[in-house]
């Protein structure tokens, strides 16, 4: 749930590409000239960068990652557009879809060389050794493989890419049928008989050009280029598999899952990378899913308006349609929906590069032959990124012709549609074995792909990589004196801290229950049930003060002015819809304006007599831990240490904030929590903000303990793929800076982790001859690690059904001097920590508390809560 | 003519929209004109052509042929099917097929087309292939129409960089009186009658130089007198295939049936939810509940005009909702899909849960919302 909201705040991958040859793109003008179309008198603004573009005719411009700073560096010599891969792939470029792109898998980032204590080894040793595999496979190359990097000049000198390598594959003779071009570079897996060879081309125009190939590298099979180039050749593989490219991945068109309930279908497909790992380059390959949707955004346009009716409509359409990404019917791209503009339509124009207008209309009939039958729809903007050169533009989208991929935020709080998408979507691991097995069948099945991979000197091992991991002890829950394990297959703890009394109980002696006249007997309900289970976690309850209002925000908001004191302890609120804006008013002002903790509930949950003992104990332990509650604890042997945990949170839709949730424990037992937020605008940087935090932070921890920490351990959640640069080189240096701003004698001893939950790896532990899901508490630290990296894996957390997936753990930096093994115990324990779960979680808890209060903030508060809050868990 | 204004010409003349595109255009004119189902290109290059009328809806089988495979593989990728072509399967089939091989020898493959198009092709031929050529063409693979453009070289004068002709490959290129002397002997040879046109306009006072492309369109002028005459050619494939894509298509039994399926279940759906949203909101009240049938014209907005009989009511009965097929037959989409009754029943026998008698959809709500 973490990732999704991550997910989404991402910059779209795609930027619209270049139009192919023969096509210009059809240019608008800036949006003042779409307006101007409008309001002619206003007067054009010719250098604004601004332009609006029709998405491109030609279907793509495939290509793989975003590229290696080295690679990246060579390549811009001459502006590349693509690299050509020979052999029947001439198609196939190098260049990715949307150009240029960040190093993606953060392969240039040694973080490993400057911390001396894990030079030797970064491995731990406690627990029991466990059978795994994984889904990894071995990329083997021949003997004394290398690639060689030759460079091409013209002369005269030829600018069209196309013609430049139509000039040079006139010599196939000489250089080989194998081969990858990208207009200046070219990759041969054989080294030609010259160093410097001079060839001879003639145009069509017959012009005489002489073409010299110059050797510049000979690549060993581990250089970053070749990793680079490996990817690249793995993804034309599967393209030449007849796999369709969504976004990232390959998927199989062919025999999709459709689920007519919800229209949804699913693809099933691969995400594949290639780098190098402890002692191999490996291909990590895992089964991935596309969820699309059986109708166009018109169809959803339409539904939503019968839905919501004419007044929300619009709105509604915003909050379920931007950042949606988008199909077309006409090209193979995928495109971000960014806005509506509702002032616009089909029929309007835009300014070709010629300079003539042409409508929507005209365009799709003219270029795709396409009616479109409402004239009515609005239109859907994406912005272009990171085009070439400084023009930033946007690309007009018609909704009718443009299909929904994945599921909106909507979908996936709907329990119905997300169970039965799970049916198909969580494979257990026997069965995920089996459909990446089946990847790897098709590929040494097919010919061309095997002629292919001959052709280049390389092969895979079929057989997915086996090692050994270990499962470190589980821990022992603490709750006031009793001590007590859980069982360590289920790795939850609900049962067995049933009727113990909580750490530190906070009385609930003044509280308010707030509900409408409709749910007052589920209120009587709840508030029976909460006199039951109170007592034996040793929370005093007095009665509350009961209040019936109207099922109006405003009316809540009125009950809250008047009757909320500064001795209320808590405020609980039984909500009879989901609607998200009387919650949002309700949490804004209790968090800000009048900082007192609260709880919603929705009626429905409390309506069920079956379940209202369970629900009303988890409810009492939510309210506990608001009020700045304990709940149990793990043993922390570390002492003086404080522990901090920083998640992102990126709003897509109304303005573009980025929240920054910061946690940072407060005593020895590390169950009391500081926190803030950093509320940031786009643009931004987090950093100088956590910074601020962590001052505070500090403060905060010796008001408490008496002393500063000497010990900080800061667990960095939300770190997007290819940030990782950045983080060690601006953030780190400000989190020292922070410490040395405390006093000239203090340094304590700093580690920053980056936690990471969207992983490509999967591990199986081989139980009995099948496949099963490791147990929690399962640590890899070898063969599937990175050299370059003191990195780990753990899998904290069970699941019902699916895979499990490991949560990735890079110490980015250490001046702990504790053992591997410490570190990964340490940030282990932290996984049971969190107190709106009795069990162990994915992440360390200060992840979790942080995502939670980013979360909150974010979609609900979008400002910083009261700081008189801050010592209390009441964003859970 | 003046050298001098000759000279200033070939500074000016240029083409808008470009030549290529021009001759594409006039393609796509003659496609929307007599609707052909099955189009072949000879020639096809990079399939640029091919793309433009894989867009063509009355298109069902689209072939191109090329000496060059490499050429044609360059860019064949943008004749596969498209994702949203998978995910809303057209009305229509297309099969789109690319083979190896020349035009100076004769593949069944191409036999049975409406159109062949051989834009910028014949230049190209040697000698001996362009003597084949007509045969080819017109005797063995005989569509109803077939084009043919080439370059006129009473207008290279015109054109800057044009040394001997216009691309170095090109064995030959003809003046207009050439080109209309071959035209006329091959449709008299072959039964075609042929109307001469082109495209890229000569300067205005030099309209005698003729179009910059000339085109000739051949019309077969009898309709061919069947099976027999092809069936009489014993020839084989001599063609090589390098690329196939059978479009998903609502003619395959196989879409069709996803695709009603889908939208049986969809429109289930809404009517359950607005059914049962109803029965919320009014609660067990038998007066409120009356309520609840006029809602059903506000929900056939959505629908389409809906025929609301006695019969044709979802109800509930114990834990159980039950949507009359007849209700969902109704749906304009359903509708169109299945076109009969007979075949909606067909088509989702054994994939959706129907009633006992086998009239309704049939959902049981008996755990639905449980753990929301």
């Amino acid at each position: 749930m973490t990732g999704r909201a991550r997910a989404r705040g991402r910059p779209p991958r795609q930027a619209p590409a270049l139009a192919a040859v023969g096509d210009a793109p059809v240019q608008q003008g800036v949006p003042g000239q779409l307006r101007g179309r409008r309001h002619p008198q206003q007067p054009q603004q010719p250098q604004q960068l601004q332009q609006l573009h029709v998405p491109p005719p030609q279907s793509e411009e495939p290509g793989g990652h975003g590229r290696l700073r080295g690679f990246e560096s060579v390549l811009q010599e001459r502006r590349p557009e693509g690299l050509q891969v020979s052999s029947g792939l001439q198609d196939l470029s190098l260049r990715d879809r949307g150009g240029r792109r960040r190093d993606f898998h953060d392969i240039g980032v040694n973080t490993r060389q400057a911390m001396v204590h894990v030079q030797e080894s970064k491995t731990g040793f406690s627990g029991r050794m466990i059978k795994l595999t994984t889904n990894h496979f071995r990329l083997t190359s021949r003997p004394q493989w290398a690639l060689y990097q030759y460079h091409v000049g013209y002369s005269p000198e030829m600018e069209a890419r196309r013609l430049r390598s139509a000039l040079l594959f006139q010599h196939e003779e000489h250089i080989g049928k194998t081969h990858a071009f990208d207009g200046s570079i070219l990759f041969l897996p054989k080294k030609l008989e010259n160093k410097v060879t001079e060839l001879f081309s003639r145009t069509r125009n017959g012009e005489d050009v002489k073409i010299t190939v110059t050797l510049t590298n000979e690549l060993p099979p581990t250089s970053p280029t070749c990793l680079q180039f490996y990817n690249i050749i793995f993804r034309r593989l599967l393209k030449m598999l007849n796999l369709q490219q969504i976004g990232h991945n390959y998927y199989n068109p062919s025999d999709p899952v459709s689920i007519p309930n919800h229209r949804l279908m699913v693809w099933l497909g691969f995400t594949s990378s290639i780098l190098q790992y402890e002692e191999n380059i490996m291909l990590c390959a895992d089964v991935s899913h596309k969820v699309l949707r059986g109708e166009t955004v018109l169809d959803t346009m339409h539904s939503l308006h019968s839905q919501v009716g004419e007044e929300r409509f619009r709105d509604t359409c915003a909050k379920e349609l931007i950042g949606l990404i988008v199909l077309t019917k006409y090209n193979n791209r995928t495109y971000r929906i960014d806005d509506i503009d509702w002032d616009n339509n089909p029929k309007g124009t835009f300014r070709k590069s010629d300079g003539s207008e042409m409508s929507f209309v005209e365009y799709y009939k003219k270029q795709y032959n396409i009616e479109i039958s409402d004239w009515m729809q609005p239109v859907l903007i994406s912005q272009m990124k990171r085009r070439r050169g400084n023009i930033q533009g946007s690309v007009a989208l018609i909704p009718e012709l443009c299909s929904l991929t994945g599921l909106t935020d909507k979908m996936r709080s709907d329990f119905n549609m997300m169970k039965d998408l799970a049916i198909h979507t969580r494979l257990p691991p026997e069965q995920r074995q089996r459909e990446l097995g089946r990847l790897l069948n098709y590929i040494q099945k097919d010919d061309n792909v095997q002629k292919e991979l001959r052709n280049w000197g390389l092969s895979f091992d079929y057989k997915s990589v086996s090692f050994t991991g270990r499962v470190v002890q589980g821990e022992k829950i603490f709750q006031s004196g009793t001590m007590f394990d859980y069982n360590p297959q289920f790795a939850d703890w609900t049962k067995e801290t049933r009727g113990v009394p909580l750490i530190r109980a906070v009385p609930m002696d003044s509280w308010l229950l707030i509900y409408t006249r409709r749910n007052y007997d589920v209120a009587n309900t709840l508030l029976q049930s909460l006199f039951k289970v109170t007592p034996s976690m040793g929370i005093r309850m007095n009665k509350p003060n009961m209040i019936e209002v109207d099922d109006r925000t405003e009316a809540y908001l009125r009950v809250l002015q008047q009757r909320v004191t500064p001795d209320t302890n808590i405020v609980f609120c039984i909500l009879s819809s989901s609607r998200k804006d009387k919650y949002d008013a309700i949490k804004k002002y209790l968090c800000t304006d009048c900082p007192i903790p609260s709880q919603c509930v929705l009626a429905r949950t409390l309506s069920k007599p079956q379940t209202i003992m369970t629900v009303a104990t988890k409810i009492a332990l939510q309210m506990n831990c608001k009020m700045g509650g304990e709940l149990w604890s793990v043993e922390i042997p570390l002492k003086q240490v404080m522990i901090v945990g920083i998640d992102c949170y990126h709003d897509t839709v109304s303005g573009r904030q980025s929240i920054a949730g910061f946690v940072a424990s407060l005593n020895q037992t590390v169950t009391r929590w500081f926190s803030r937020c950093v509320v940031q605008s786009r643009g931004q940087e987090l950093v100088d903000g956590i910074k601020a935090c962590l001052q505070t932070a500090l403060r905060n921890w010796s008001k408490w303990n008496k002393c500063l920490p000497s010990r900080i351990f800061v667990y960095r959640d939300g770190v997007g793929d290819g940030q990782l640069n950045t983080l060690v080189n601006y953030e780190v240096p400000q989190f020292l800076d922070c410490l040395k701003s405390i006093g000239t004698d203090y340094s304590p001893r700093l580690t920053v982790i980056v936690v990471k939950k969207r992983v490509g790896a999967r591990f199986f532990a081989e139980i009995g001859g099948g496949l099963r899901n490791p147990p929690p508490g399962t640590v890899v630290d070898t063969v599937v690690t990175r050299p370059e990296w003191y990195d780990f894996f753990i899998v904290s957390q069970t699941v019902k059904n699916g895979c499990v997936a490991p949560t990735h753990y890079n110490v980015i930096y250490d001046t702990s001097q504790l053992k591997p093994d410490h570190v990964q115990r340490l940030t282990y324990k932290l996984c049971h920590m969190y107190y709106n779960w009795s069990g162990i979680i994915r992440v360390p808890a200060p992840c979790q508390y942080a995502h939670k209060l980013a979360f909150l903030v974010g979609q609900s508060i979008h400002r910083e809560p009261n700081m008189m809050l801050s010592d209390r868990l009441y964003y859970l | 003519m003046d050298t001098n204004f000759q000279e200033e010409f070939t500074q000016i003349i240029k083409f808008e929209p470009p030549l290529y595109k021009q001759r594409y255009q006039f393609v796509k004119d003659l496609v929307e004109k007599y609707k052909p189902k099955k189009v072949a290109d000879l020639g096809c290059a990079d399939c640029s052509l091919l793309w433009m009328l894989k867009f063509c809806s009355c298109i069902e089988v689209l072939a191109g042929l090329d000496i060059c495979a490499s050429v044609m593989k360059e860019k064949m990728h943008t004749l596969s099917p498209l994702p949203v072509d998978y995910l809303q399967p057209s009305e229509r089939s297309l099969t789109v097929t690319l083979h190896h091989g020349s035009v100076a020898h004769k593949d069944p493959c191409m036999l049975g087309f409406d159109l062949v198009t051989c834009i910028e092709l014949i230049e190209h031929l040697e000698e001996s292939e362009l003597k084949k050529f007509p045969e080819v063409v017109f005797g063995f693979m005989a569509p109803s129409i077939v084009v043919i453009s080439t370059p006129n070289s009473e207008f290279n004068p015109l054109l800057s960089r044009v040394m001997l002709y216009r691309h170095p490959d090109h064995k030959f290129e003809w003046n207009q009186a050439q080109f209309q002397s071959w035209a006329l002997d091959t449709a008299r040879c072959y039964d075609y009658s042929v109307e001469f046109t082109g495209v890229g306009h000569p300067p205005t006072g030099m309209e005698k130089v003729g179009f910059c492309t000339q085109i000739g369109v051949f019309v077969r002028k009898y309709p061919q007198t069947g099976e027999s005459v092809q069936s009489e050619k014993p020839t084989e494939a001599v063609y090589k295939t390098v690329f196939k894509a059978v479009y998903p298509s609502l003619k395959d039994e196989k879409y069709l049936q996803n695709a009603v399926i889908s939208e049986v279940i969809f429109t289930a759906q809404i009517i359950k939810h607005r059914l049962m949203s109803k029965r919320e909101e009014y609660g067990d009240d038998p007066e409120r509940r009356s309520k609840l049938q006029p809602s059903m014209d506000c929900f056939s907005d959505y629908l389409g005009k809906l025929v609301v009989e006695k019969n044709m009511e979802p109800f509930v009965s114990g834990n159980e909702v039950y949507i009359p097929l007849a209700t969902i037959f109704s749906v304009p989409k359903v509708n169109r899909l299945c076109g009969t009754f007979e075949k909606l029943c067909k088509l989702i026998a054994g994939k959706v849960t129907l009633s006992s008698d086998g009239s309704a959809v049939m959902f049981n709500i008996e755990h639905e919302n449980e753990e929301n």
